[in-house]
């Protein structure tokens, strides 16, 4: 299932590499690299990224893709092979895990299984040397924060799986730590409470202003939640930008399949055809074997190859062509309803193609009717980088 | 393939008819007479007023007891094996502890050489490592001594209780600690408040049963002190060497229940079945 992002404007946002606003940063991350072990590949290869004070920022990838150890290091519970860590304009990358002043929150909670849930917060308190009355007041203003005041004198055994999550940022909170850091804090628990704890700690984190650092696997979580989003895949942020940009706009095609369903055209772009918002330009291209249709894309691209990125939201299935529109027409090889949306997969010659509709009106094609796909210009997006390999 | 695919579909496995609950039963008490037996025979002899040891009983007395406190080389040979005892519980833990935590938590060269060595007092025979010690003490002076036999007991008990705490700390959360030290607690702070308490009942395991077999061993005492300072096992062993009455029935009895007594007193402080 994919949640489709509100549509804010398309603002354009520094690209990774161009870091000019240092001073500004909470968080800037430099060259950092993890490796292993020599002659490993790296695990993390020299990442750039800044994250401006009071941002969530979501590390989004498959597994294995760097995002964990990142955090990790940005902890401190794991030395960087090189580059360095920055925090509010200070080097911290050779300061201790136990003097960065940082809170952090675990896949599995980590909470104290011998001390019950006060004690639990009042750790990093006690660690600070906070007077006991001031102690007290600070975590029970934690615990009514994450609305779980009344079970403070429990012990952590006896919480449910959500309860443990919340106990957990409480006490992670409650130091005011420079950074939050999550680590996948929503994986173990249940879809539904999945759903309430993502608002909720949205919620939270906008309310303490916490710049956050938020590892996961799941886009929908990261659409939703996120600031910014560091797209990420072999140790290498492939896209950091806003999730309606990385949604919209994707920079690469990994990025384009990991975020949401995606069709792909290999197109040979003819010529440019006008101006589009946001300073791109409206492009003739041309699809191998199917013919001319209209795309968007970044200036420049006129003459070169590239692949065109549709949503299958955006491709409209009908058994008639529109007057004036360009379509292509296919066979509807399955049709799979759910509820507020109906999906379509439509053969076109080798190709497959997906087009999802919000509502099922009279001109609904049914599997095995020949269809016609059509799209609006601004929704067929060339991707900016060239193709790579040979890529269907 | 195909063959992997029959055994995927062989019918479920039926539970035996009811002959099997019954004779079930009644092995497994077979197997506790066995067990208990020798133990049963202890108890009925140390109230037997015969004066030699034998079985069946005569008649029943409590002159037995009644000598213990007197037989100064039982109490002697106590006083020894408690000191010996308490003292390798404490070292032992002092650095099997340590030892587990270096196993478990980091990676080094050798690491599983280590570990294995750790491990091989429990597979060299008592003997052959009393017969080792006694040459390697003598020459330093540790024959008869307290350090002698300390020394000999750590190195026998120091496999279980690296054995019980790496158990613990397998199944301990390690990033309770990551998360410990995140929120600014020091290494020693780490330990103390958050490992430890985690590996507890593998800890006190260890303890128990280090206490226990350097309280019950006789080999290692025998060959290192055995002529100077000689621990209650190897009093009672001199003691039948010599004189086959039921007094040592009775100081039976009595260290049994000393050992009933700790295991009801552990049960209660924190659940054997936890501990162990």
């Amino acid at each position: 299932m994919t949640v489709l992002p509100q549509l804010a404007p398309l603002r354009k946002v520094n690209p990774v590499n161009s870091a000019n606003t240092v001073g500004s940063s909470k968080l800037s991350i430099v060259d950092l690299t993890k490796r292993y072990a020599p002659g490993l590949e790296p695990a993390v290869d020299r990442l750039c990224m800044d994250v401006e004070e009071g941002h969530l920022v979501a590390l989004l990838g498959p597994s294995g893709c760097g995002k964990t150890t990142t955090l990790r290091m940005v902890a401190g519970l794991m030395d960087p092979t090189a580059g360095s860590i920055v925090v509010d304009g200070k080097d911290i990358t050779q300061t201790p895990v136990n003097k960065r002043g940082m809170g952090m929150v675990f896949q599995s909670y980590a909470l104290f299984p011998h001390m019950d849930v006060a004690q639990n917060v009042a750790f990093g308190l006690q660690m600070r040397k906070v007077p006991s009355g001031e102690q007290a007041k600070r975590v029970n203003a934690a615990l009514e924060m994450v609305k779980l005041a009344h079970l403070s004198k429990r012990k952590v055994r006896e919480l449910s799986g959500g309860q443990q999550q919340r106990i957990a940022l409480a006490r992670a909170l409650v130091v005011e730590p420079t950074l939050l850091l999550l680590d996948e804090p929503l994986s173990n628990l249940d879809a539904k409470l999945r759903e309430t704890m993502r608002s909720e700690i949205r919620s939270i984190q906008q309310r303490t202003k916490a710049t956050t650092l938020f590892v996961t696997h799941d886009q929908d979580e990261a659409l939703d939640m996120a600031d910014r989003i560091a797209v990420m895949n072999g140790g290498l942020i492939e896209q950091y930008d806003t999730p309606a940009m990385v949604y919209e706009r994707p920079t690469t095609r990994f990025v384009a399949d990991f975020i949401g369903q995606a069709n792909f055209l290999t197109a040979q772009v003819l010529s440019e055809n006008g101006q589009a918002a946001d300073g791109e330009r409206y492009y003739k291209v041309e699809v191998g074997g199917l013919g001319r249709y209209s795309a968007v894309g970044a200036p420049g691209l006129a003459g070169s190859s590239r692949e065109i990125v549709i949503r299958p939201h955006r491709l409209r299935a009908s058994l008639h062509p529109r007057p004036g529109d360009d379509a292509i027409a296919g066979t509807i090889e399955r049709v799979s309803y759910t509820g507020d949306t109906i999906a379509f997969a439509v053969r076109v010659g080798d190709r497959r193609l997906l087009a999802q509709s919000m509502t099922s009106s009279a001109d609904m094609p049914r599997t095995g009717d020949a269809a016609y796909l059509s799209w609006e210009a601004a929704d067929a997006f060339l991707l900016p980088g060239h193709i790579r390999g040979s890529g269907t | 393939m195909q063959q992997t695919l029959a055994v995927d579909e062989a019918p479920p496995f039926k539970p035996r008819r009811r002959i099997g609950r019954p004779a079930f039963g009644t092995l497994l008490f077979l197997l506790y007479i066995f067990l208990l037996a020798p133990l049963l025979i202890v108890f009925v002899i140390a109230f037997e007023s015969n004066q030699y040891l034998s079985f069946p009983p005569q008649g029943f007395t409590l002159k037995w007891f009644e000598m213990l406190p007197s037989e100064s080389i039982f109490v002697d040979g106590m006083k020894v094996t408690l000191v010996v005892a308490a003292s390798v519980t404490v070292i032992v833990l002092a650095i099997g502890v340590p030892a587990a935590l270096a196993l478990d938590r980091y990676e080094f060269k050798g690491k599983g050489a280590l570990h294995a060595f750790f491990l091989s007092p429990l597979l060299v025979p008592s003997i052959v490592l009393a017969l080792g010690l006694v040459l390697i003490l003598t020459p330093l002076g540790l024959t008869n001594t307290y350090e002698g036999i300390i020394i000999g007991h750590v190195a026998i008990t120091f496999p279980f209780v690296v054995r019980t705490t790496l158990m613990s700390l397998t199944t301990a959360d390690t990033s309770c600690e990551a998360a410990a030290r995140i929120l600014g607690a020091g290494a020693w702070t780490v330990f103390r408040r958050i490992t430890l308490p985690l590996i507890r009942s593998g800890v006190i395991a260890g303890g128990i049963i280090a206490f226990i077999v350097s309280f019950d061993e006789a080999v290692i005492s025998l060959f290192v002190a055995g002529s100077g300072l000689p621990t209650l096992p190897v009093q009672i062993f001199q003691y039948v060497s010599n004189s086959a009455d039921a007094a040592v029935a009775a100081l039976s009895v009595v260290l049994i229940l000393i050992s009933l007594g700790v295991v009801v007193v552990v049960e209660r402080v924190m659940g054997l079945r936890k501990a162990l």
